[in-house]
């Protein structure tokens, strides 16, 4: 079976399994950035935007995502070109083993664009099904804060990024 | 065992309080130009855009790797009769079945742990096992083109067992009439004090001066008090991964996400039988360690798997294998006992721990005496103290190493002991620990009382004075305000600890630097960053020793075929070993840019300074960069020579870094209900290499401390097996679970470490357990003594 997708911005046709999750369908594709920690669906670390829709790209069917726009954490910013979310968690040591982090910043960039001045528990809030084992949380928290700052001053930074999609 | 008076005087002369330390090592802040920056680590930008690669990133590189299920025992105690394997074999993709009996798979017995050599842990495992001792033991492996494909045919096979019985409780266990789970003939290489017809694989013991004596004064009053924790998951979100395949010169390399590359492929060696020069073990990027992957856990079977199909192989485990078959932190129960005078001079401690290893002795012993031999010295002005431990089998889970390696059940029981004792005899908490622990210049004696890896050490660097009175400072411990809900209390609640960096005396760190022409520097080291940031902190040391920016050094780190030898990630010894080894390295290589800087600028080498990638005259400001010499050295017309050099590092010395955690906590006394406010732990941990990782350590290693107090754990049931599968049957605390953690860096220096540096990441592991539940005692008066912490414990302790 094959599936038609967008895949940070470029159109992908890609063969697919019945019962393949969207996750490891990328994978095989090469876009080892969405990485997996769990046996599907606890940890959060799969996370992509799916349509503009934050999903755990391991408990989605591949099949299921056919026709989509898929956007993951490479669809931010370059590491010649980091996207101020990103930015913020190197500026910040927010980032250990760094398993986690592509999970992390997708969700920031989401509630980031819903909400550009979110307070410290709201960010918690928005983070609290990506799980971390590292960090303990402060840093994320606070880079996440950081990122809305640099957001909200600079906005062009994130040109071409998650805006107005 | 036991110190006499006149080997601790003998001690005292091979351990001065001087050290001799590199002139340049101790520097004052301002003239520091890349330790203690907050230099940005240097994997950071791969990590946050997704293009680092961790180990089962790599399958891309190859056209096809065959994926691994592992079929694990379903009782807890047994043997394997019959491996019905017909219908998996049948299967459309199945490559290969491996059982304890094929070819590929080692007979000779094997520790996990990933140690020195020999192992201080028996070796009491076969890759695949007939013999099996817990639910999850490995049996069988199948190896099939796609991992569906392998899972489907793993279900089908069909094991029988004849079964024996089992036994669950380390108390039960602990007797003659308990089911046996070894043989004598089932290990090799055993450890001091096994018993194995009691299941018990090592006791040990030691004292300073006489315990018993201390107890039996008039003029003291005898606390004894009991503890017990839990079994703690790793849970590090990269599950244990490991690809396997033969290079084309048809050597065995594995990718592997491990903290000890070398000490892994010295055991394959063995255990296949392979000479140490034909694997080859690389690490990629790990995403988390925390001691579950100071095993070599499933790097066997990765590799049986490649040898029987002569092709690439990637095993994951599953996250439902991690909880119940990988390893954890070993459940323990301590009894701490003390002898005190009515104006609170400690005459005597003692601590005895009951360690369940479950169905393996992986760290069985090396863990269970660092439950003494970490908590106990930072009392050293007790005249009597004494430590023993059983450490038994069950047909549980395995243990294994974990961030704080007994630290945390050691300090939960001595913390919170001196605690129940301060407040009974109407003591200061503070004052009264203050009255006792170590400071510069004493000769701790505990640490070695066990005799063995720790011996007796000088203390050269010790912050715990500014650690309490600027972590008392920040959870504002003299300014509590009770809530105005009648039900609702406030309390505060602290604890110390002490860890060690490197395990005394069994440590062992390469490096090697080169210089390029344009002046950049290619450092190679054995040391493992397993996402601590070792690898950011391996640079800083280089370029502070070289004056070049750290931008200006390429790091390759723990490639058994490329980067010098290394123990590995453990014990708290990256930074302090590794990074040594790092340093010398680099000030050889900097005695050469001088060399030649002296020969370019006609100048004698003592008018020279290094700064800013160039060496200056001191006075004419004359300069040569470092491209210049790279140049001139590789390409002039005269001498020529590669500038480069190697370091290597091992020492006596492990230096304890401190912690004071203080937990400010509202207890509703009607439901049981609490909330930790704040969580504060200052740290000495001597001078931060870089003070932002160095926080990230404090602040992760205080989380996971957290869920030791707060978390039930891998709980297991009747038949010893994991009743946890997922995350979500597992209480990592999540992002709101957790309470706002306050980091606090104490700089002390350490003259035995590269700059002043001691270890950081282990000791805030320690010291959540008992400050909370202190801190619940001050609030409202009760006191839990078993892990965990829970409203329901709480609430049936209140209406007691
Ligand atoms: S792998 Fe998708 S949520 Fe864990
Ligand atoms: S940085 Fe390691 S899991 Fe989050």
């Amino acid at each position: 079976m094959h599936v038609e997708l967008t895949i940070n911005d470029s159109p992908r046709a890609l063969f697919v399994d019945e019962s393949e999750s969207l996750a490891t369908a990328l994978r095989r594709a090469g876009h080892t950035e969405v990485l997996c920690g769990c046996d599907g669906g606890t940890c959060g670390v799969s996370k992509v935007f799916v349509d503009d829709e934050v999903r755990m790209a391991c408990g989605m069917d591949a099949l299921e995502a056919d026709g989509s726009t898929i956007r993951t954490v490479q669809s931010l910013g370059t590491q010649g070109a980091l996207h101020p979310i990103q930015q913020a968690f190197v500026d910040h040591h927010a980032v250990q083993c760094g398993f986690c982090i592509p999970g992390m910043i997708i969700e920031a960039a989401a509630l980031l664009a819903e909400n550009p001045d979110p307070s410290p528990e709201t960010v918690r809030a928005a983070i609290d099904d990506t799980l971390c084992r590292c960090t303990g949380y402060q840093k994320p928290v606070r880079a996440i804060l950081d990122a809305a700052e640099r957001l909200r001053t600079q906005p062009e930074a994130a040109d071409g990024v998650i805006a107005d999609e | 065992m036991n110190n006499s008076a006149d080997s601790s005087a003998e001690a005292a002369e091979v351990h001065p309080l001087e050290w001799d330390e590199p002139e340049d090592n101790r520097k004052p802040p301002e003239d520091r130009s890349s330790v203690s920056n907050r230099v940005e680590k240097v994997d950071d930008t791969k990590l946050v855009t997704g293009e680092a690669r961790y180990t089962a990133d790599f399958v891309h590189d190859f056209r096809s790797v065959g994926r691994v299920s592992v079929v694990r025992s379903e009782i807890p105690h047994g043997r394997v009769l019959d491996i019905d394997r017909s219908t998996a074999e049948s299967i459309d993709g199945v490559w290969a079945v491996l059982t304890p009996d094929s070819d590929v798979v080692p007979e000779s017995l094997y520790t996990s742990a990933g140690q020195s050599y020999p192992e201080p842990s028996p070796w009491d495992m076969h890759v695949l096992h007939e013999h099996v001792r817990y639910v999850g033991d490995p049996v069988c492996a199948v190896v099939a083109a796609d991992q569906p494909t392998a899972d489907r045919a793993a279900e089908t096979i069909d094991v029988s067992y004849e079964e024996y019985d089992h036994v669950v409780d380390p108390d039960a266990a602990f007797s003659s009439d308990a089911p046996q789970l070894f043989e004598p003939d089932e290990v090799a290489n055993e450890i001091v004090g096994h018993d194995y017809d009691r299941n018990r694989m090592a006791h040990i013991e030691g004292e300073l001066g006489s315990v018993s004596s201390a107890f039996e004064r008039d003029d003291c009053v005898v606390h004894e008090t009991e503890w017990e924790t839990i079994r703690q998951s790793h849970a590090n979100v990269e599950k244990h991964t490991a690809l396997a395949y033969a290079d084309e010169d048809d050597r065995h390399v594995l990718i592997t996400s491990t903290q000890v590359p070398h000490h892994t492929r010295r055991q394959l060696a063995h255990l296949f039988d392979i000479p140490i020069r034909d694997i080859r073990v690389k690490k990629p990027r790990v995403g988390g360690g925390f001691g579950g992957k100071q095993a070599m856990v499933i790097e066997p079977i990765a590799l049986a798997c490649s040898l029987a199909v002569d092709r690439p192989v990637l095993y994951e485990a599953s996250r439902s294998e991690e909880f119940g078959a990988m390893r954890s932190r070993h459940p323990m129960r301590v009894r701490a006992r003390s002898a005190v005078t009515e104006d609170g001079s400690i005459e005597a401690l003692e601590l005895y721990a009951l360690s369940n290893t479950g169905a393996y002795g992986s760290h069985g012993m090396t863990v269970a005496g660092n439950v003494g031999s970490k908590p106990l010295p930072l009392y050293s002005k007790v005249p009597n103290v004494r430590f023993e431990a059983d450490i038994v089998h069950t047909n549980t889970p395995q243990t294994g190493a974990m961030r704080g390696y007994g630290a945390p059940q050691g300090t939960l029981a001595l913390e919170g002991h001196l605690d129940v004792v301060a407040r009974d005899l109407d003591l200061d908490p503070i004052a009264f620990r203050q009255a006792h622990y170590m400071e510069v210049g004493d000769l701790d004696e505990i640490a070695g009382m066990m005799g063995g890896e720790g011996a007796e050490r000088r203390i050269r660097s010790c912050g715990l004075d500014e650690c309490i009175e600027r972590g008392k400072a920040a959870i504002g411990w003299d300014e509590i305000e009770q809530p105005d809900d009648p039900d609702c209390h406030r309390g505060v609640g602290m604890a110390l600890s002490a860890q060690g960096t490197g395990v005394a005396g069994d440590e062992l760190g390469g490096a090697q630097l080169m210089l390029n022409e344009d002046g950049s520097f290619h450092l190679h080291v054995g040391g493992v960053d397993i996402g601590t940031g070792a690898d950011t902190a391996f640079v800083q040391i280089a370029a502070e020793t070289l004056g070049c920016s750290p931008e200006k050094i390429v790091i390759k780190s723990s490639d058994t075929d490329v980067t010098p030898f290394d123990y590995g990630a453990y014990a708290s010894s990256t930074t302090y070993i590794s990074g040594m080894a790092v340093r010398k390295a680099a000030a050889k290589v900097r005695e050469r840019l001088f060399e030649w800087a002296s020969r370019m600028l006609d100048a004698p080498i003592g008018s020279l300074i290094a700064a800013d990638d160039r060496i200056h005259h001191e006075t004419t400001g004359e300069s040569v960069t470092f491209e210049d010499i790279g140049y001139e050295s590789m390409y002039g017309e005269d001498d020529r020579e590669h500038i480069m050099a190697t370091g290597s590092h091992s020492t006596d010395e492990s230096p304890p870094p401190f912690a004071a955690q203080f937990a400010d906590v509202t207890v509703d006394t009607t439901t049981g209900e609490f909330t930790v406010n704040q969580l504060v732990v200052a740290v000495d941990c001597g001078v931060a290499i870089n003070p932002g990782m160095a926080e990230g350590q404090i602040e992760g290693a205080n989380h996971m401390s957290y869920e030791l107090a707060v978390s039930d754990g891998i709980a297991v049931g009747a038949d010893g097996a994991a009743t946890v599968e997922s995350f979500d049957e597992y209480g990592l605390p999540s992002a709101t679970e957790t309470p706002p953690i306050e980091a606090i860096l104490v700089e002390t220096h350490e003259p035995t470490g590269p700059y002043g540096a001691k270890s950081v990441a282990e000791v805030p592991t320690n010291t959540v357990p008992p400050a909370l539940s202190d801190a619940i005692a001050d609030a409202v008066g009760v006191r839990i003594r078993s892990m965990p912490i829970t409203p329901a414990t709480l609430r049936d302790k209140l209406t007691e």
